[in-house]
């Protein structure tokens, strides 16, 4: 297959970092109300005591925060999967990783561990990561095609669907059966800078991990044993991708719940883009999955003030049509 | 012969039961639970509903303890041989209309959002278990409360705001909007527009700028996101670092005479 785009890796990335900008900044314009963002920002950085510097230091700051660095995870993880499993339907969200993040989390938080330690709960969300990973891997075999895969993720995401809803049912607080919505779709509103602080060291442990694998993905697209015969350990690769999953989506979705669809339709948009190269790829995809979900969730806020639209709705409208047409496009090949 | 006497008898009953106080009064609602338990001779009371124990949403839990409870059954109500089925009008309607379809007497009372509201719950309930007195008493004991801080109003109101889980506010037509302005404050969310229970989100609620948030706990302890929101350093800062007071849940999530103790809560919480 021919690239669409010649285009150079600096220059893709160059051309995504600018979009992304220009998305943060938007970000931080929209909310409920108008505000003079310069002048609100120029209070936060005077440290003059004004509501606007407020607004724009724990209210919009952290969201537009969590927005990028969540997107950018599931963006990453999801290039880093494809590449790993040799797969075009692995990502954290069909893989169970996403889910399974969520249940730990929902362990955590809704029987009082997380607050008495804050880091319990991204802890937890590792822990399911790591598990529902590992479960679908091991259910699915090495070598698994297209569709066990996929068998293997339904499965493990609906079981921990269920456990969720169970713990959730089970849970003391009387507001918990209803916060299914939010780790199931996933959403970004109310967040504040201390859950972003709670969010960013596994993600950036993960990010770091996932960074120095470009060069044994690239490898392994001629196949296991000729990676193997180049001298790459590929064991040693799988658990360090797994491990660095787990850290990165585990501490994202314990704050944000399971956002859907970004892991899958963001490697898959920026592919042809970067001729097919996985090393390139995660860059790439990191950053265009923090514009997919930064843009998603400047859509829900356009929304008027007080419909509570989860963010994952919006990136589910964008990405289940896209997850069809991979369906009929590998069609031929499934059957 | 036989179906005179039945008629006879039955006017018996009937008359006996207008006349004063009906032996055997039963409440399926929180609500008129507590104002049951407060006027009623404790004879009077055939059964409760189980909420009325519960001691963080129930003011009379204490002396809800004494008195068998029920669940709002239609089989259980009907076993009790009620003589008087005091509902709330959020009641089970398909209950109500069954009770009401076999012979019941059953009066539903509306959720008062004003010390008005308050006062004729009091005393049609006085009415219907024959105890106006009591009635009277209780009202009056409210009033004079509420008169002694009403007298006492600062110069100058300061602007509150009820924030509740899921960053519920209390806006017009509500009680803790009546109990905030009978105390001395301003309450934002009704100067805002919000009619009843609304959710706020929290730039508007920054924007307004209140100086003191309140809010009311109904699970205390439990942890969700919804509560957590209660957390937010934003909401603290907002306030110049003034903690958010917390109002016991049971003075107001039923009208009655309990609503002075949180007037006189919010009240003592003004700025000095």
């Amino acid at each position: 297959m021919k690239p669409p785009l010649v285009l150079t890796q600096k220059q893709l990335i160059s051309g995504l970092s600018l979009i992304l900008a220009a998305l943060f900044l938007l970000s931080l314009f929209i909310g409920s109300n108008p505000i003079p963002l310069f002048q609100a920002a120029g209070d936060a950085l005077l440290d003059t005591p004004s509501v606007i510097a407020l607004i724009f230091t724990e209210i919009r700051l952290p969201r537009t925060l969590i927005a990028l660095v969540t997107g950018a995870t599931l963006g990453l993880c999801g290039a880093a999967m494809q590449g790993l499993l040799r797969n075009p339907l692995a990502s954290p969200g069909l893989i169970g990783s996403a889910s399974g993040a969520a249940l730990g989390a929902v362990c955590m938080l809704y029987f009082g561990l997380s607050s008495a330690v804050p880091m319990a709960l991204p802890a937890g969300g590792m822990i399911g990561a790591l598990a529902a990973t590992l479960l679908v891997y091991l259910l699915a075999g090495r070598e698994a095609g297209t569709l066990t895969l996929i068998l293997a993720g339904i499965a493990i995401n609906a079981m921990a669907l269920a456990l969720i809803s169970l713990l959730l049912n089970l849970a003391p607080s009387p507001y918990a059966v209803q916060e299914i919505v939010l780790w199931m779709m996933g959403s970004i509103a109310n967040r504040s800078m201390d859950d972003f602080q709670i969010m960013l060291p596994g993600i950036l442990l993960g990010w770091f991990l996932l960074m120095g694998t470009g060069r044994s993905l690239d490898a392994l697209t001629l196949g296991e044993e000729t990676a193997t015969t180049m001298g790459f350990n590929l064991p040693q690769l799988r658990w360090r991708i797994f491990i660095a999953i787990a850290l990165a989506v585990g501490s994202a979705v314990s704050i944000t719940g399971a956002i859907g669809f970004i892991g899958l339709v963001v490697p898959h948009l920026l592919r042809p883009l970067v001729n097919h190269q996985p090393s390139r790829l995660l860059l790439a995809s990191a950053i265009g999955g923090a514009i997919l979900l930064l843009a998603a969730d400047i859509c829900v806020r356009l929304f008027p003030a007080g419909t509570d639209i989860k963010v994952g709705v919006i990136t589910s409208l964008v990405g289940a049509p896209f997850f069809l047409y991979l369906i009929i496009k590998s069609r031929r090949s499934l059957l | 012969m036989r179906p005179l006497l039945i008629t006879l008898l039955l006017l018996c009953l009937l008359s006996s039961q207008s006349a004063a106080q009906p032996p055997r009064v039963v409440s399926i609602n929180l609500c008129t639970d507590q104002l049951l338990l407060m006027l009623a001779e404790p004879q009077q009371i055939a059964s409760i509903s189980y909420l009325a124990l519960e001691p963080n949403s129930s003011f009379m839990a204490e002396q809800a303890k004494q008195h068998s409870i029920n669940h709002a059954k239609a089989e259980e109500l009907l076993t009790l041989k009620p003589d008087l089925i005091l509902a709330s009008e959020y009641s089970d309607r398909a209950l109500i209309s069954l009770l009401q379809k076999l012979g019941h007497q059953v009066e539903t009372f509306p959720l008062p959002s004003s010390i008005e509201g308050i006062q004729g719950n009091i005393t049609r309930m006085a009415q219907l278990l024959g105890q106006e007195e009591r009635g009277q008493q209780l009202i009056k004991q409210m009033d004079q409360r509420l008169d002694k801080i009403a007298r006492q109003q600062p110069a100058v109101r300061p602007k509150a705001l009820f924030y509740q889980p899921n960053g519920y506010t209390s806006g017009e037509n509500t009680l803790q909007n009546t109990a905030l302005q009978l105390a001395g404050w301003r309450n934002l969310a009704a100067e805002l527009g919000t009619q009843g229970y609304r959710a706020i989100d929290i730039e508007t609620l920054l924007l307004a700028e209140p100086e003191q948030l309140f809010t009311s706990s109904y699970a205390p302890g439990s942890q969700s996101r919804a509560q957590q929101q209660l957390l937010h350093p934003a909401l603290k800062r907002v306030t110049a670092g003034r903690e958010m007071i917390e109002i016991d849940y049971k003075q107001w999530i039923c009208g009655g005479p309990m609503v002075a103790d949180a007037v006189e809560q919010l009240h003592q919480s003004l700025p000095k």
